[in-house]
């Protein structure tokens, strides 16, 4: 091993890489701009307020309705509309996540203590907005149901024995829940979207500077001409190796620190998360080197990246939370290794997951990525003996 | 001693024979010219000496040494396109090479100044007289022994031919044992002691090149320059060379053979801008040899 070659092939590549402006925007300026926007959009969580219209008598729910607040924030924003058509019309174009339709009488009903009916509309056009606006409305029944309830048991029981009325108790509220909390780390969504743009650069950037750039070497001829040098080839992979890997990590950190700028979230992987994104990093680069080596072409290393990386941005979860994809899709995340990879460090940086928890997959990385590497050593191999036949 | 020994070198691709059985010897200090059309197979045995490429028989030693990696660093090479990095400038070019080679960088400034070329200008800002150069310089960082150039000065312009010649003639005039593969007959003739010629992967002629020449000593060459028409049934005739706008027609006897060689080309719409009877070159030989021109 000649370790001055290799600091050579390592310098030189950093200062062509630095000097090549596109190259520059893809590794350095696109990602951080993905981050802004993910950050912008989607940064901060949405309030959990729900939108609803009501038509008709129901001016005692409403009241309800308006008071109650969930962290500070209301839990609902009311608006009433004059009829029903109208307020249909808003909900199913999107202004209102659900109707309440309450009939003539309906107070007044409540009042007296006798059933009061209500009819409520949803819009299942959103499935997301669908399910909250149902749970969040759902729930505020049940307990202002239940509240009613117990103000009638206590008016009704107030002449009874304490264990007659014990018994009335138990019947307006069969069981009742204490509820309490601990202090935790809560996540936030920017250490989604900058594990997802780790992952990322594993996808494209790395699979495309290793693979594109040895082949480049050798369709100019360097190789050849390295290989007649004391140099060996493989001195001039690990050059390209450590210089890919270089800049890939340097992406990395220059990511993470924006975001801790802009956003003000430190996204730190820890060791262990170090560990993976090197696995990551070695599966990637024998990926890329493999494809490279085997389609011998600038070009159709380009598509083959690009058909192997762009639906595994997708399916293995790198920028769609795992709950949102479909379960057909799912056994990609535990066999597409950076889809597995992603999964361990956001359970590390978001959840604090403990060494136990992520070792097996360490375990199963390591082997794809030295699997990976052996191919792309082999297929490296063939490319320079082909060279001098 | 010898700078280069081949015996009966061979080497196919596939079915295709690029090497023949090479029979070559150059002396140390000697400039050795290849001399053959493109397909000849200079380009192959160059690639063999200098990159290490395998070939199929033969026995090759450098130095007396058998040709391998240990032999390499006794070769600067300069091959036909440039293996300098456009993004990087000349000297960080340099100390890349001299990285690859374990060749001392307090030799670069030294070159750099011996070439005249513009240090800290990146390669892709370069002439193409300049990147020669550059390449030269590359293939001179370790101090090799014998100095292997593959057409040099293919792609040059005139003025840069010329520059890049005297730096050849520099590496002659220090006792540099220098090989150069061209198909330029005037490169050879100009930078070489001795010229081999070579045509379909075999050296049909060897020596210097007045001993060369004298193979084609009872011929006389008819330079006829112009618009030229009817071109075809001289060449049917004699053995000739066309080039745009210009006829060169090998004959033995040239002054009784010229009037009816103008009728020809006048009567078929030529117009004629010069005659010339000249001395034959070694394009003439290649011509005498092969039956066709180098080009």
């Amino acid at each position: 091993m000649k370790t001055r070659a290799i600091r050579g092939i390592l310098t030189k590549d950093l200062k062509e890489f630095m000097r090549e402006k596109t190259t520059v925007f893809w590794v350095f300026v696109f990602p951080i701009m993905l981050i802004s926007v993910f950050g912008l959009l989607w940064g901060n969580p949405s309030p959990a307020t729900v939108k609803v219209g009501v038509v008709g008598d129901g001016s005692m729910i409403v009241g309800a309705m308006e008071n109650i607040t969930l962290d500070g924030e209301p839990l609902f924003e009311v608006t009433s509309f004059t009829n029903e058509s109208k307020g249909l019309d808003a909900l199913s174009h999107g202004s209102v996540r659900a109707l309440l339709v309450f009939p003539l009488g309906f107070s007044q009903n409540l009042s007296k203590g006798v059933p009061a009916h209500l009819t409520v509309y949803y819009n299942k056009g959103n499935p997301e907005g669908y399910q909250i606006a149902r749970g969040t409305i759902e729930s505020f029944f049940s307990e202002f149901s239940e509240r009613i309830a117990l103000k009638r048991a206590f008016t009704t029981a107030g002449n009874l024995s304490p264990a007659e009325r014990e018994l009335v108790y138990g019947i307006a509220e069969p069981i009742s829940v204490s509820t309490l909390t601990v202090p935790g780390r809560g996540t936030d969504p920017m250490e989604f979207y900058v594990t997802g743009f780790i992952a990322l650069q594993f996808l494209f950037a790395t699979m495309n500077m290793i693979g594109v750039g040895t082949l480049t070497e050798i369709e100019k001829g360097t190789i050849r001409r390295i290989a007649a040098s004391p140099t060996t080839p493989w001195d001039f992979l690990l050059g390209k190796i450590l210089s890919t890997l270089t800049l890939i990590i340097a992406s990395i950190v220059a990511g993470i620190t924006f975001t801790y700028i802009a956003f003000h979230t430190p996204v730190l992987p820890g060791v262990l998360g170090w560990v993976i994104i090197l696995l990551m990093a070695t599966f990637s680069m024998g990926l890329g080197l493999a494809i490279a080596m085997l389609t011998r072409s600038i070009k159709a290393t380009n598509a083959v990246v690009n058909i192997v990386s762009w639906p595994m941005m997708f399916l293995a979860g790198i920028f769609v939370p795992l709950s949102a994809l479909p379960n057909w899709v799912r056994p990609i995340i535990e066999y597409y290794p950076i889809g597995r990879a992603v999964r361990d460090l956001r359970l590390l940086v978001m959840y604090n997951a403990s060494p136990r928890e992520v070792a097996p997959d360490i375990l199963w990385l390591g082997l794809a990525s030295l699997s990976t590497l052996v191919v792309a050593v082999i297929s490296y191999r063939w490319a320079i003996q082909r060279l001098s036949r | 001693m010898k700078a280069l020994r081949i015996r009966e070198l061979r080497k196919s691709y596939g079915d295709f024979q690029a090497l023949r059985g090479i029979n070559l010897e150059v002396d140390e200090g000697e400039v050795l010219a290849l001399l053959g059309p493109n397909g000849a197979g200079k380009s192959t045995l160059i690639r063999i000496l200098a990159e290490g490429l395998a070939y199929d028989s033969g026995e090759i030693t450098i130095f007396g040494e058998p040709v391998s990696k240990r032999t390499a660093r006794l070769i600067g090479y300069v091959p036909q396109e440039s293996i300098a990095y456009d993004l990087l400038t000349v000297e960080e070019n340099l100390r890349f090479y001299a990285d690859i080679y374990d060749a001392p960088v307090k030799g670069i400034p030294k070159l750099i100044k011996e070439f005249s070329l513009p240090c800290g200008r990146k390669v892709r800002e370069l002439s193409g007289g300049m990147l020669r150069k550059l390449n030269l310089a590359i293939a001179l960082l370790y101090k090799p022994r014998i100095l292997i150039l593959d057409e040099p000065s293919i792609g040059l312009d005139v003025p840069s031919r010329r520059e890049l010649w005297n730096v050849i003639r520099g590496f002659k005039e220090k006792g540099q044992t220098v090989l150069i593969a061209t198909h330029y007959m005037e490169e050879a003739e100009t930078l070489a002691d001795r010229v081999a010629v070579m045509n379909e992967g075999r050296i049909i002629a060897k020596g210097t090149p007045e001993e060369l020449k004298k193979l084609a000593r009872n011929k006389s060459i008819i330079h006829v320059k112009g618009l030229l028409r009817g071109v075809e049934s001289i060449i049917k005739e004699f053995k000739a060379i066309e080039r745009e706008n210009s006829l060169r027609i090998q004959v033995e006897d040239a002054r009784r053979l010229l009037p009816g060689i103008v009728e020809t080309l006048v009567k078929a719409g030529s117009e004629i801008r010069s005659i010339r009877i000249e001395e034959p070159t070694l394009e003439d030989v290649f011509l005498k040899l092969t039956g066709r021109g180098l080009e």
